[in-house]
Order: C-alpha cells, then structure tokens, then sequence
C-alpha cells in the first residue's frame, strides 16, 4: 500500500519532469511542423499569391491538378524517377554487398571508398555530373571517343529523351554506398551454417542466394525500399535543380521542382501546396503499404 | 542527406562472430577471387575516378582542362586555389556554413536529449501518442511542407537569418534524432537509474549525472548524421537564403557555376576546397558511423 503511494506521488512529480524534458522538442515540432503542416492545408484551399488576401476556393486546387498536363508529366517522370531508382538502387546495392561480403582483403577500405559519394552536398555531386556530362568537354564523351563509341556521344542533359536517365544515373551513383553498406551489414548476419548446409546438400551459388539469402535478406531489402522511396519521391529537388532546373522543356521536371516554381515563379501558393499535400498522400499511402508488408514478411519468416 | 535508416533496434549488428567471416577464406577459387576483385576495381573506378578528375582538375590551367582530358596536371597550378577562394568569396560561405550548423547541432541535441529520455522512461499520459507522432513526422519529408514552412518562416521573420534557419534545421532533424537517442536509452539498464533515484537524484539530475555519459555514442551518431544533412542541406538554403551575404556553401558553389561556369579550373578548385574536409572526417570517423547506420537498420 505504502509503496503504491509512494510510487502515485512519484509519477505526479514525473509528469511534471516529463513535461520540462519534453517542451524544447515540443516546441520546435510545433511550429515547424504541426503548425507548417495544418496550415498548408487551409493554403492548399486558397487561391493566393502570397501577399494579398487569401480567396477560399475548397477542392479546387486539387481538381485542376487532374487536367493539367505539366503536373500529370512531372508525375510521371516522378513514378519513372522512383521505379528506376528503386531497382537500380537495390539490385547494385545487393550486388555490391555480395562482392564485399566475398572479398575479405581490404574490404574496410573498400567500403569507405564506395560511402564517399554518400558524404557530399547534392550540390557539388550535381556540379560535378554537369560537368562529366558536358556535351564539349565532359568526361563521358570523352570516355566514349576513348572506347570508339563516337556514334553514342551526345548532350547527356540538353536531350530531352535521355536528359531524365541521366539525372537518375547521378543519384544512383551517389547512394550506391549507402545501400550496399546496409545490405553488407545484412548479409553478414546470416549464418554460415546454413550455407554450408545447403553446399552439402549439393545446393549451386543461385540455389543458395534464392533460397537462403533472398528470404533472409526481405527485412533489410524493405527498409532499403523505403529509404529509398520517400527519398526518390520528394528529395529529388535538388539534383534537378542543379543539374537541368526541371528543362529542358520540362522533360526531367518532378513534383518538387514543379512546385517551387509554381509557388515562387508564378506566385500560386495554393495551387502549389495542394501539389504537395498530393506529393505526400502517394509517398504516404506508399510507406504504408509497405511497412505492412514488412510486418507480414516478419511473421513469415 | 544520407536519410539514416530508421533505428529499429541498436544492436550489435556490426559485429559479427570470427567465425562467420571464416567462410570467405576458405572455399574460394582463384577465379571466383579474380571475379570478385575485378568487378569491385570497376566499382572503384566508378566511384573515385570523378573525384580524382576534379583534385586534377583544380591544379590545371584553364586550357589543359580541355586539352589534357583525362591525366595529372602537367604543372600545380596552386594560384587556382587562390584565386576561387577570392572569386566565390568562400571564406564568407564557409563561415555562414559552418556557424548555421553547429547552431543548429546544438539546438538539435539540447532539444532531443531531454525528450529522448523522457520518452524512454517516464511514464505520462499521452506518451503514446508523442511517440506515434514522432515516428509519423520521420516518415514527412519536410520538403512537402515548403511553401508553409516558408510563410511560417517569413511571419516569425526567419528568411535570410543565419539563426533562422538553423532553428528549422533543428526542429526538421528532430523527429529521427528523438528517435534514434530513445532507441539508445532503451538498451541501457534500469538499475543504474533506480539507484540513483534511490539515493534521492531528481529527473533532470539523473538524465545529466547518470545517463548522459552512458549515452554519448547516441548522442554522437544523432550529431554525425544532422552535420552530414545541415552541411550538405541545399533545399532548405534555397527556400530560406535569399541574401548573397548569408547564403551557405552549396548554394555558393551552384552561384560560383552559374556565374564563371567557362572556368572549369577554378570552380575545380572550389569543389576541392569544400568537399575535402567533409571527406577527410568521414574517413577518420567511417568506422562508428557505419556501425552506427548499419545498427540501426539491421536487427541483429
């Protein structure tokens, strides 16, 4: 009795501290994001330039933005963007990982060495893909008159067929590293027992990775599947910007890029947000989806 | 920034038994090694040949860039160095970068410390629902929020301020730093805790006495991965740093390119100079931030 009273006064002393430990962080999230949060959604039902008086407007932000074609193609180049990457990302990152995982000699440095690209500004990675692609001078076309491929030159950012690849191919090879550092870490949690196992049983290397590795392995393929997803969804703004702005001609504009012009350029800040709460509707119903597939796979395994 | 991964649960993932790794000796064929170290030499080439391309770059003369494509610079050409420094205006770049994001890390751990724990280990009312709502905010990339972020920012008159902005930094770094801290104090014993409290410390002498030298790695994992985001941070500057005077590095190089884009030495240079450092630390620290990126994504 006297111990649960005791613990009682304890817990009303407690919640005061937890308050205090609380409020710093408390503050800063509401106002930077509660606060930021809400009111983009009254925004994103207004029809405002930012400066005059806000006119209500309800849904209609979000019904124009299924007739407009430059939102509808900057989404798609977005889905585009988000499916390649997604692949890209995941399978080089796992093949990577499995090299490392084979190579016991200077496997440290090697890591470190495919993490550096990780470590730079989307600044100075995008400055220097812009001049590597630089249809007079860049390192690529260089490379290709080396290898006799004249025929394949070509203004990598300036073709609007191929402009978009290429912006992917510069974000695949910054996060290469990052990936395949966490599938390394993966794979070396898997026993070898079990390979072994498989080896007596006369299982080949692919029998092994399909039916060992892979299974094992769904954990760590998901939270790299969702690293990288709100990551290709949304933070792709600044290797656009600094590698073509959106151009040319919009071919490699994404939902972000669009949406700061729209905001910034043209001075429709409702329009602009109701891109974003849409932007972050698909992100969410998407990371939603798969942690649920995440919390199933664990069940299964 | 690279988006750490969401800590699930600190183990010791990095650590992997000897026996283990033994495997990669044996059972390996001379060809199945030249395979593997060829295809990893590739990835080498792949990945530093356009690092070591600008350190060239940035000691050449403005005509060997193009004539001399692909080797060393014929000459070192340090008055490159000098004169981007003086061109781009760095050393004010520089400093905006640099007193932005240790305002910023500061800010960053003050707030999330005292929350972590007290989202850890005292129970109250509604803590649930705080920690729901942390995981929630991990999940929105601020981005999406951009343009209300920007009119918040512009009422509390936050745009072009060095304090500004890395009030925001802090606060968008701090949903995965509460995060990762709680996941931290949650691997520590109860029992050092108790008997301090037995021995009659408050709440906040407990946190500061006892637990927060038990949990400096936390802190500096949560430290390593915000430099990396608020350092590197593009977005942010772009919507926030309009003023040349207080812009940060990033936005200096993009400006330095846009204006003298013909100078491919000097703007060589520049990249050099800024990226250097960045790279230096993580090669010194690489061991504890790959065991700590990796703990946090691979249950053990």
């Amino acid at each position: 009795m006297a111990a649960s009273a005791r613990r009682k006064e304890a817990m009303g002393g407690d919640a005061f501290a937890a308050a205090l430990m609380v409020a710093p962080a408390a503050l800063l999230l509401g106002l930077f994001f509660v606060w930021p949060f809400l009111r983009g959604l009254w925004i994103s039902a207004t029809r405002w330039d930012g400066f005059s008086a806000p006119v209500f407007v309800g849904f209609a932000n979000y019904a124009r933005l299924f007739g407009d074609g430059l939102f509808q193609g900057a989404l798609i180049n977005n889905l585009i963007f988000v499916a390649l990457i997604l692949v890209f990302k995941n399978g080089f990152g796992m093949g990577l990982a499995l090299l490392l995982d084979r190579a016991l000699f200077l496997r440290g440095p090697i890591r470190a060495a495919v993490f550096i690209p990780v470590t730079l500004s989307f600044a100075a990675t995008g400055l220097l893909w812009s001049w590597i692609y630089n249809p007079v001078f860049g390192l690529l076309n260089a490379a290709l008159d080396l290898a006799g491929l004249a025929g394949l030159k070509r203004s990598w950012l300036g073709d609007a067929e191929i402009a978009l690849y290429a912006i992917v191919a510069v974000d695949i090879w910054k996060w290469l590293g990052f990936h395949a550092v966490i599938y390394l870490a993966g794979l070396q949690t898997i026993p070898a027992e079990l390979y072994e196992a498989a080896r007596i049983d006369g299982a080949n290397a692919f029998h092994r990775f399909r039916h060992i590795t892979l299974p094992l392995m769904m954990p760590v393929v998901l939270i790299n599947v969702i690293l990288g997803l709100s990551g290709a969804f949304v933070r792709n703004f600044d290797i656009v910007q600094v590698l073509t702005q959106g151009g040319p001609n919009h071919a490699t504009e994404v939902v972000m890029t669009l949406m700061v012009k729209t905001a910034f350029q043209d001075g429709n800040m409702g329009y602009a947000s109701a891109m974003g709460f849409t932007l972050f509707l698909i992100v969410g119903l998407c990371c939603v989806a798969l942690l649920a597939l995440m919390r199933r796979s664990r069940v299964e395994l | 920034m690279a988006a750490p991964a969401p800590a699930v649960t600190i183990g010791k993932a990095a650590s992997v038994p000897m026996r283990w790794r033994r495997r990669a000796i044996f059972g390996q064929s001379i060809g199945e090694l030249v395979l593997v170290y060829g295809l990893l030499a590739l990835v080498l080439i792949e990945t530093l040949y356009p690092l070591i391309w600008v350190l060239f770059g940035s000691f050449k003369s403005k005509e060997e860039v193009i004539t001399n494509v692909w080797g060393p610079p014929t000459q070192l050409l340090w008055s490159n160095y000098a004169e981007a420094w003086t061109i781009s205006g760095m050393g004010a770049r520089i400093f905006n970068s640099a007193s932005i994001t240790a305002g910023a890390l500061l800010l960053l751990v003050l707030a999330a410390t005292p929350a972590a724990y007290a989202l850890s280990r005292i129970r109250f009312r509604g803590r649930n629902v705080v920690i729901a709502f942390i995981v929630a905010a991990m999940l929105v990339p601020p981005q999406v929020m951009a343009i209300p972020l920007f009119m918040t920012a512009r009422d509390l008159g936050l745009v072009n301020s060095r304090v500004g902005i890395a009030i925001i930094h802090a606060a968008s770094t701090l949903p995965l730093s509460i995060f990762i801290m709680r996941s931290f104090f949650l691997t520590l014993p109860m029992e050092l805790e108790d008997a301090a409290r037995m021995d009659g410390a408050s709440r906040l002498q407990t946190l500061w006495h006892v637990m927060l030298p038990l949990i400096r790695p936390g802190i500096a994992l949560v430290t390593i991965f915000a430099f990396i985001e608020i350092w590197n941070d593009f977005f942010l500057a772009f919507l926030l740093l309009r003023e040349p005077s207080v812009q940060t590095i990033p936005l200096g190089l993009v400006a330095f390119f846009q204006q003298y884009g013909s100078m491919w030495n000097l703007y060589f240079a520049a990249l050099t100079l800024t990226t250097l450092p960045v790279i230096a630390v993580f090669l010194l620290m690489q061991r504890h931030f790959i065991a700590g990126l990796t703990a946090g994504a691979v249950k053990s």
